[in-house]
C-alpha cells in the first residue's frame, strides 16, 4: 500500500511536469494545427537557463526565499518566451500556408537547432542543480513524501489555474479559443490572428520553460536529452486529454504521470517510456480525439 | 501507352550522370591505395553507401507514398538484429541471412504498420517515433532473451562471398556499392512500374485514387513493407561491417538523420537521396572536429530549405505531357467533318 | 551529384596524402571525449598529451617523435567500433583506452583483427580477458578482484539484508553476479537483485521498491551519474539506509550531482585516487599535470591511461620495434615491476594486471573522497 501511494505522489508530481509541457503543445496545435516538435527543446532550455541563473552570484544568494524563486521563475519563463516567439517568426511563419510536411520538417530542423546549440553551450555531460528547495521529507499520512515533490507539484497546480482562468474568463483568452476554433471567422471578428499566434507561443514556452526549471529543482540534475523525451511523454499528455483541449492537456499529463510511476513499480521500470508510447500509439488507433477532444478526426 | 519521350529524355541525361559517377566510384578504391589516409576515405564511401541504401528504402515510404516515417531506424535495427542472432547463434553466414532480414524487416513493418497506416501526416510521423523508440527499448531490455541487452551482439563474423572473406574497406566497397548499383536499378524500375505510379498518386492525392480503384490501405501497407525490406538489408550489412551492433546506433537520431537525407536531397527522387545521404555524411566527416555545430548546420539547412527550396537539392523530375507526346488521331477522324 | 562526392573524396585524399608524412610513431587513444563519461574521457586525453610531449621533449622513441591520435568513443559502443575503425586506418601502433566495459568491447575485435596492441584502462569486466585476444591488456583491475574487496566490505558492516543494484551493463551486471556468487558462497543470500534504467532521472520507482524491501545495507554496481540520482533521490525521501558503490562511481561529479549533504557517508571501491598516490614519481608527476592543466588529476582512470601509455612507450624501448608480437611478447614475459604511476605492473598472460589495487573510500562531509583503512 505504501508504495502504491508513494508511487501516486510521484506520478502526480512527473504528471504535473508533463502537464504543463503538454499546454505548450496543445494550445500551438489549436491555433496553428501544427506540432511545434522544437517545443521539447524549449522546456530543457528553461532548465538550463534555469541553472545558469541559479548559479551567478546574483541570484544565488537570495534564491532560498519565495521571493527569490518566483524572480527566478519569472526570469526563466520570459526568456524562454522570447526564445519561442523567435521560433515562431524563423521557422513556422514562412511555411504558414504550405504543405504539412514542409512544416514538420521546419520544425525538425528547429529543434535540432536549438538541442545541439545548447549541446555547444553547455557540454555533453549531464549538470546539476544546487540544492535549492530543502531536501528532506515530510511525514503525511505516516508517508514520507519528499519537499520538492510537494513543492512542484503546487507550483505546476497554481501556474495551471492561474493558465485556465486567463483562458476561460478573459477577452484575450476568449480570443485564443476563437482563433482556435476558426481562424477565419476569428479574422472576421476582428481578432488580430497573427499577434493570437504570437501569444500562444509566449505562453506555451513560458509554461515549457517553467517545467524545465522545476524539473531541475526536482531532480537536481539535467541534460540536453530531456527535451526529447519528456517532449514525447508531454505530446501523449496532450493526444491523450484531447489535442487543442487545455484542460484535456492538464488531465492528460497528470494521468500519463500516474500511470507511468504505477507502471513503472508494479509491471517493469525498464518498460517505463515504452508503455508511455504504448499509450499514445493505442489512442490514436482507438480514440484519436483523446479523452476530452469533442472534434473528431479531420486528421485521421 | 508508353511514356511521353520527355521522360525519356530526363532518363537520358541521368543515365550519363549515373556513368560518370560509375566511374568514378569505381576508381575510389584504386586511388585511395596511394595515400596513406586513403583506407579512411574509403570507409567514409562505405558509409555513404550504407546511408545511401537506408535512404532509398525510407524514399519509397516518405518520397514516393508520401507517408511520414521517422521510425525507419527500426526496420534497420530489426534487420541488422536477425543477422547478428542467425550469425552468431546458428552459424548462418552474413550473406545468407539477407533475404531472412528482408523477410523479417518486412513482416515486422506490415504487423505494426497495419494498425496506423490510415493516420495522416503528424499522427502518424508521431506514431512511427513512437514505434521507433518501442523497438529500441524492446532491444535494450532483451527481449526474447536475444538481444543482448544494452551492450548488443558482438562477434558477429565478417561476410563472404565465393570464399572471400569481405574485411577490408575495399572488399566492402565493392559490396556496398555493388548492392548500392542493385538497388538503383530495381527502384528504377519500381518508379515506371504501375505499383510505383500508384504510389506516386495516392501521395498526391489520396480521395482521387481511391476513386480511380487504387487499393490504397493495401498500397500503402506494401511500401512500408518494401522500404523495411531494404532497410532491413541494409541492417545485415551494417551488422557484417560493425561485427557489433547496440540498440544505441537504432535509436531516434538515426531515424531523423535518414529522414534528413531524404527530405534534404527530394523525396522522391532516387539521384536526389543518395546525394543527400552524401550531404549529410560528408558534413558529419568534414566537421568531426566540430560534433555539435556539424549538427547546428543540418538543422539551419532544414528550416532554410523548407522556406526556400522544399522540394530537396534534386527533386524529382515528373514527366511531363505536351500535345505532341499524344498518339496521332486514327485516320477515320481525321477525315471526318465536324458537326 | 554521386560524381561530386567522389571527387571531393579525391581531392581530399590528395590534400591529406602528403600531408602526412609517416616520420612519427602513432599512439592512438579513443575515450570518451564526449558523452555520460566525458569528464573521464577528457581526462584520459590530457594524461596521454602530458606525457606524450614530456617522451617527446627526451627524443621521442626510437629516434622519432611520438603523435598520441585522439578519437571520441563518445561512451557508446557503436560511436567506439566507428572510432576503433577510423584509429586503425591512420596508422596507430598500439591503442590506450578505453573507459566502459561494453565501449571497450565493441572495439576489441577491430583492434585484434587489424593487430594492434590495445591497453584499456577504465573497463574492469572479467570477461574482457577471457576470450584470448592475445593484444588486449590492461591497467585497470578486474570484478572478480573488486567482488571479493566489495563482498568483504558488506560483511565487515555486519549487514544482514542485502540489496545489489545494477543497471544491465556489462560491467555492472557482471561486478554485481560476482558480489552475489560470493556473498551467497558464504550463505548470505541478498534480499534484492534488480536493475534500474541508466542514464534517466527518476529513480523513485527502484527507491521505493528498495525500501520496501527493507535491506540494511545497498550496494550498487553502476556508473556515478545514476548513483549520484540515487543518493539525492534517497536522502529526498527521507531514507537513511547505507549506499556502498563500485570503482565506476569513482567520480568527484558525484557529489555535484548528489549535493554535499547526500553523498556524505557513502563509500565506493576504487584503485587510489591520483592524490592518494605515494611514490615520488607520481607525486612529481600529478605537480606537473598540475602545472600544465592548472588543477590536479581528478580521476584515476585517467591516469590508468597515463600509465598504459607509459608502458607502451617502454615496450617499443625495449623491443626496439613496433611490431605488435614483440610487443605483447615484452609486456606479458619483459615487464617487472614496471614503476606505474599507480603502482607496480605487470601482465599475466591474460592480459590482466597483476597486484591487488582496490580501496575503500568514505566521501566526507566537505565532498572529498577520504581512503578508508
Amino acid at each position: 500500500m505504501r508504495l502504491f501511494l508513494e508511487q501516486c505522489t510521484n506520478g502526480l508530481a512527473v504528471g504535473s511536469i508533463y502537464a504543463l509541457i503538454a499546454l505548450g503543445y496543445t494550445m500551438v496545435y489549436g491555433v496553428l494545427k501544427l506540432i511545434n516538435f522544437a517545443h521539447g527543446d524549449l522546456f530543457t532550455y528553461g532548465a538550463y537557463l534555469g541553472m545558469t541563473l541559479l548559479g551567478s552570484l546574483v541570484l544565488g544568494k537570495g534564491v532560498g526565499t519565495g521571493a527569490g524563486l518566483l524572480l527566478l521563475a519569472v526570469m526563466v519563463m520570459g526568456s524562454v518566451a522570447v526564445i519561442g516567439v523567435i521560433l515562431e517568426r524563423v521557422a513556422y511563419r514562412p511555411v504558414r500556408g504550405a504543405p504539412r510536411l514542409n512544416a514538420v520538417v521546419s520544425a525538425l530542423g528547429a529543434s535540432i537547432f536549438l538541442q545541439n546549440g545548447l549541446m555547444l553551450a553547455y557540454g555533453g555531460s549531464p549538470r546539476s542543480y544546487p540544492d535549492v528547495l530543502p531536501q528532506t521529507a515530510l511525514s503525511v499520512f505516516g508517508l514520507q513524501i519528499p519537499v520538492v515533490r510537494i513543492a512542484v507539484v503546487l507550483a505546476a497546480v497554481a501556474m495551471m489555474a492561474v493558465l485556465y482562468f486567463f483562458v476561460q474568463r478573459t477577452r484575450l483568452g476568449a480570443a485564443i479559443r476563437a482563433t482556435a476554433i476558426d481562424p477565419d471567422a476569428a479574422r472576421l471578428m476582428g481578432i488580430d490572428v497573427n499577434r493570437i499566434v504570437m501569444l500562444v507561443f509566449v505562453v506555451g514556452p513560458a509554461l515549457g520553460g517553467a517545467a524545465g526549471l522545476l524539473v531541475g529543482l526536482l531532480y537536481g540534475s539535467i541534460s540536453f536529452t530531456m527535451g526529447w523525451s519528456y517532449g514525447m511523454k508531454a505530446f501523449t499528455a496532450a493526444i491523450l486529454g484531447g489535442i487543442g483541449n487545455i484542460p484535456g492537456a492538464m488531465l492528460g499529463g497528470l494521468l500519463l504521470g500516474l500511470v507511468e510511476a504505477l507502471g513503472a513499480a508494479y509491471l517493469s521500470m525498464a518498460w517505463r517510456d515504452a508503455i508511455a508510447y504504448g499509450v499514445l500509439i493505442l489512442i490514436l488507433i482507438v480514440r484519436p480525439s483523446g479523452l476530452l477532444g469533442e472534434r473528431v478526426a479531420d486528421k485521421v | 501507352m508508353s511514356l511521353p519521350a520527355g521522360h525519356g529524355h530526363a532518363s537520358r541525361r541521368l543515365l550519363a550522370v549515373y556513368a560518370v559517377a560509375a566511374a568514378l566510384l569505381a576508381s575510389a578504391p584504386f586511388v585511395a591505395g596511394w595515400f596513406a589516409e586513403g583506407r579512411y576515405w574509403l570507409d567514409v564511401l562505405n558509409n555513404v553507401g550504407l546511408y545511401a541504401l537506408l535512404a532509398l528504402s525510407l524514399n519509397v515510404i516518405l518520397g514516393d507514398a508520401g507517408l511520414f516515417h521517422m521510425g525507419h531506424a527500426a526496420f534497420y535495427a530489426v534487420g541488422a538484429y536477425t543477422a547478428a542472432i542467425l550469425n552468431t547463434q546458428y552459424q548462418v553466414p552474413v550473406l545468407w541471412t539477407l533475404p531472412l532480414c528482408a523477410a523479417v524487416a518486412a513482416l515486422f513493418a506490415l504487423a505494426v504498420a497495419r494498425p496506423v497506416v490510415h493516420l495522416r501526416g503528424d499522427y502518424l510521423l508521431i506514431v512511427t517515433i513512437g514505434m521507433g523508440e518501442i523497438v529500441r527499448i524492446a532491444l535494450v531490455n532483451d527481449v526474447f532473451g536475444l538481444t543482448g541487452g544494452a551492450n548488443g551482439i558482438t562477434g558477429i563474423d565478417r561476410p563472404s562471398l565465393f570464399g572471400q572473406r569481405i574485411a577490408k574497406p575495399q572488399a566492402f566497397f565493392w559490396l556496398i556499392w555493388g548492392f548500392v548499383a542493385l538497388t538503383v536499378f530495381l527502384f528504377h524500375r519500381l518508379a515506371r512500374s504501375r505499383f510505383g505510379r500508384a504510389l506516386n498518386y495516392l501521395r498526391e492525392d489520396e480521395v482521387a485514387a481511391e476513386g480511380s480503384g487504387v487499393p490504397t490501405a493495401r498500397y500503402r501497407l506494401m511500401a512500408f513493407a518494401l522500404g523495411a525490406a531494404w532497410a532491413g538489408m541494409a541492417g545485415a550489412l551494417f551488422a557484417g561491417k560493425a561485427r557489433t551492433i547496440s540498440p544505441e546506433s537504432f535509436n531516434v537520431g538515426e531515424s531523423v538523420k535518414i529522414f534528413a537525407m531524404v527530405i534534404l536531397g527530394g523525396a522522391g527522387s532516387i539521384p536526389g537521396v543518395i546525394a543527400g545521404a552524401a550531404l549529410l555524411v560528408g558534413i558529419e566527416e568534414g566537421f568531426r572536429g566540430f560534433a555539435n555545430a556539424r549538427m547546428l548546420v543540418v538543422g539551419v539547412a532544414m528550416v532554410v530549405m523548407m522556406a526556400f527550396r522544399p522540394q530537396g537539392l534534386f527533386p524529382v523530375h515528373l514527366p511531363r505531357f505536351r500535345p505532341a507526346d499524344l498518339p496521332p488521331p486514327p485516320e477515320a477522324a481525321r477525315t471526318e467533318e465536324p458537326p | 551529384m554521386k560524381n561530386l562526392v567522389g571527387v571531393l573524396s579525391l581531392a581530399l585524399g590528395l590534400a591529406a596524402g602528403p600531408a602526412r608524412a609517416a616520420d612519427t610513431i602513432k599512439i592512438g587513444m579513443i575515450a570518451p571525449l564526449t558523452g555520460a563519461w566525458a569528464s573521464e574521457g577528457q581526462e584520459m586525453k590530457r594524461n596521454g598529451e602530458l606525457l606524450a610531449a614530456e617522451l617527446n621533449a627526451k627524443g621521442g622513441l626510437l629516434g622519432k617523435q611520438v603523435e598520441l591520435v585522439v578519437e571520441d568513443d563518445g561512451g557508446d559502443p557503436r560511436t567506439a567500433s566507428l572510432a576503433a575503425q577510423r584509429l586503425t586506418s591512420r596508422g596507430v601502433v598500439a591503442v590506450i583506452g578505453t573507459y566502459g566495459s561494453a565501449v571497450t568491447e565493441a572495439t576489441q575485435t577491430i583492434f585484434d583483427e587489424e593487430g594492434i596492441v590495445q591497453i584499456a584502462n577504465g573497463s574492469t569486466a572479467v570477461r574482457l580477458t577471457e576470450k584470448g585476444l592475445p593484444l588486449f591488456f590492461r591497467t585497470c583491475p578486474r570484478d572478480d578482484e573488486q567482488g571479493r574487496v566489495a563482498a568483504a566490505v558488506i560483511q565487515k558492516s555486519g549487514a544482514k539484508r542485502v540489496a545489489l543494484v545494477h543497471d544491465s551493463s556489462a560491467y555492472s551486471k557482471g561486478l554485481a553476479d560476482e558480489i552475489n556468487g560470493i556473498l551467497k558462497s558464504k550463505g548470505v543470500t541478498p534480499v534484492f537483485f534488480e536493475a534500474l534504467t541508466p542514464k534517466e532521472q527518476d529513480y523513485s520507482a527502484i527507491l521505493s521498491k528498495l525500501r520496501a524491501a527493507t535491506p540494511d545495507i545497498v550496494f550498487f554496481t553502476g556508473y556515478y551519474p545514476e548513483a549520484g540520482l540515487l543518493l539525492k533521490q534517497k536522502k529526498q525521501m527521507g531514507w537513511n539506509v547505507p549506499f556502498v558503490g563500485g570503482d565506476a562511481i569513482n567520480n568527484p561529479d558525484l557529489v555535484k550531482l548528489a549535493g554535499k549533504e547526500a553523498a556524505q557517508g557513502f563509500r565506493f571501491l576504487s584503485p587510489p585516487v591520483p592524490k592518494d598516490l605515494d611514490t615520488p614519481e607520481a607525486k612529481a608527476y600529478v605537480a606537473a599535470y598540475q602545472k600544465k592543466y592548472g588543477e590536479e588529476p581528478k580521476s584515476i582512470y585517467g591516469v590508468l591511461a597515463g600509465d598504459g601509455f607509459r608502458v607502451v612507450a617502454r615496450a617499443i624501448e625495449a623491443t626496439k620495434s613496433t611490431d605488435a608480437k614483440k610487443l605483447r611478447a615484452f609486456l606479458v614475459g619483459g615487464l617487472k615491476d614496471f614503476p606505474g604511476y599507480t603502482g607496480k605492473i605487470a601482465f599475466n598472460a591474460k592480459g590482466d594486471r597483476v597486484g591487488e589495487l582496490y580501496r575503500v573510500y568514505m566521501v566526507d562531509a566537505a565532498g572529498r573522497f577520504v581512503l578508508q583503512p
